[in-house]
């Protein structure tokens, strides 16, 4: 028997069904570009979530735990190599994500014999200034993209398209007051999308009396969701003397986001 | 770990380790630049200023935590090459090191030391353990042994930590071959400090151990006895030029010594003598 374009087309589809079949409940991620450092904001059910991989560099992604974890160390080994070296300077997302992960993904993803990669990853960089700031979404088959100011992953595309749009509204209605957005109520903003998200991705049509109030749908599903996880944040701060520029974000702060995030219409 | 989760992580970033200490200069290619030319070596030792020293370095503990101080000079034979050398640097949020000896390998030490630490935290999210720390240090001192036998490339360390679980600060010690000794009051090295290890028993015999002494009393005695290594020793630098570095570790972490400060005592311990 020989092999044709149908086998290819065929394969490739099955590859992808399966990937996106895996990637479809994993808890979404949020991150924002703030003036204060960049975000990362997720609710995680079991496993830790975000990860620092290099002194201006975090990474969180969806998926399966393993997929997730090889990415990881993968990414970390290489930062750590190149940083080591050459310079810390040199270890940037465009270089690992561009020139390592995405190769070996794509690598992997097209080889027949071996099961694909399930995973969504964001990378979140910090920059010398917030206008340098940049998030690389890296996908379970080595495509990935290149944002600025706000990213969401999540298991849809529909879902992702939602959280954006919260984000962008918050943003827009944040950049109005003098110099731009807090921690506290960044980190609320990121949970309401990261809210907005899981609505979409549980494919909920909004009851009449709810579809009034985002906000009221938002605190639903948080309260929901969070009889089982918890709120995970990772912040890559630009204040700190400190050349490691990353740290997980205090419960203390991470609560009185959450209050603010299942308040009323409080922005 | 899974078989395709070890090939993806090496497929991304190879299969070599991600941090390795370079091993310095191998013991033939140290013979080759010494032994190939000892006679211009013997007839004029300053023909060939071989490598840059660090030299003075001292440790002493007070009552909330750690100090270290280091004058500024680095000399190669009988030239100082630098007069603002750093020889007491940060390898993480609560380790101290303080080196003597050959500054091109102490310096990749620290660096090599500052990037393993990270990766272990980061790739095992976990802090590597103090125990680890000390024999990652260890490890790199005995590995210049061979090189430092044939006349360059060895230094000696002085680590200070702040232990979080004892709520103390803690100094170690090493020999060339990597020995570690644990000192309950105070360390040094570098070529001044043979010259004032007596004076830190006179110390502590007549003014009472340095982890009781306040920040102020511990940091007046260690620049005290930096001043005397400058007296007694050719290598080690006064502070006539530029002020000595000190730092201390606490429960906070690690600080800078304020130069106003600095310039206070030296200024106090220059009038004892006149």
């Amino acid at each position: 028997m020989g092999f044709t374009p149908f086998d290819f087309n065929e394969a490739i589809v099955q590859r992808r069904d399966h990937a996106l079949e895996g990637l479809r409940l994993g808890s979404p991620v949020v991150g924002l570009s703030l003036r204060r450092g960049v975000l990362l904001v997720t609710v995680r059910r079991s496993q830790r979530k975000i990860y620092e991989i290099y002194d201006r560099l975090m990474y969180s992604a969806i998926g399966n735990q393993s997929d997730i974890e090889a990415v990881r160390l993968g990414a970390v080994d290489l930062a750590a190599r190149e940083g080591f070296e050459r310079s810390p300077d040199d270890v940037t997302a465009q270089r690992l994500v561009g020139f390592s992960l995405s190769p070996a993904l794509k690598d992997v993803f097209r080889d027949q014999w071996r099961t694909p990669s399930v995973i969504r990853a964001v990378f979140a960089e910090m920059g010398r200034t917030p206008d340098d700031d940049a998030f690389f979404v890296l996908n379970y088959d080595g495509e990935f993209s290149q944002h600025a100011g706000l990213v969401a992953i999540a298991g849809t595309a529909d879902a992702e398209a939602a959280m954006r749009e919260a984000l962008t509204e918050w943003l827009d209605a944040a950049a109005s007051g003098n110099g731009g957005p807090e921690l506290e109520p960044a980190v609320a903003a990121a949970l309401r999308a990261w809210a907005v998200g899981v609505a979409a991705l549980n494919d909920r049509e909004p009851d009449e009396d709810e579809a009034s109030s985002g906000a009221a749908r938002a605190s639903a599903v948080l309260r929901e969701e969070l009889k089982s996880g918890r709120v995970e944040a990772g912040l890559l701060d630009r204040a700190t003397p400190r050349d490691s520029k990353f740290s997980l974000v205090s419960a203390e702060v991470l609560d009185r986001a959450l209050k603010m995030a299942q308040g009323s219409e409080d922005r | 770990m899974t078989n395709s989760e070890c090939d993806l992580r090496s497929r991304i970033s190879g299969r070599a380790p991600a941090i390795e200490m370079p091993i310095g200069i191998r013991p033939a290619a140290a013979a080759d630049a010494t032994a190939g030319t000892p006679s211009a070596r013997s007839a004029r030792p300053d023909a060939f200023p071989a490598e840059v020293h660090g030299t003075t370095v001292i440790a002493v503990k007070y009552d909330g935590g750690v100090i270290n101080v280091g004058d500024r000079r680095a000399t190669a034979n009988y030239a100082v090459m630098f007069d603002r050398a750093e020889k007491v640097l940060p390898i993480d949020d609560f380790t101290l090191l303080a080196i003597s000896g050959s500054y091109a390998r102490a310096m990749e030490v620290v660096r090599y030391l500052r990037h393993s630490f990270k990766y272990f935290e980061r790739s095992q999210l976990q802090p590597m353990s103090l125990d680890g720390k000390l024999s990652e240090l260890a490890k790199v001192v005995a590995a210049s042994l061979p090189a430092a036998m044939q006349g360059i490339g060895g230094f000696i360390p002085v680590l200070s930590t702040f232990d979080r679980a004892a709520s103390e600060g803690r100094i170690f010690f090493y020999d060339a071959m990597g020995a570690r000794f644990e000192s309950t009051e105070f360390a040094a090295a570098g070529s001044g400090s043979y010259q004032i290890r007596g004076v830190f028993n006179y110390i502590v015999k007549t003014r009472g151990p340095f982890h009781t002494m306040k920040r102020a009393e511990a940091l007046r005695e260690a620049l005290l006895l930096l001043d005397i290594a400058a007296d007694l020793d050719a290598a080690t630098g006064g502070w006539s030029k530029v002020l000595p570095l000190a730092k201390t570790i606490s429960a906070d972490g690690i600080e800078d010594v304020s130069e106003a400060e600095l310039r206070a005592i030296t200024n106090e311990i220059a009038e004892l003598e006149r």
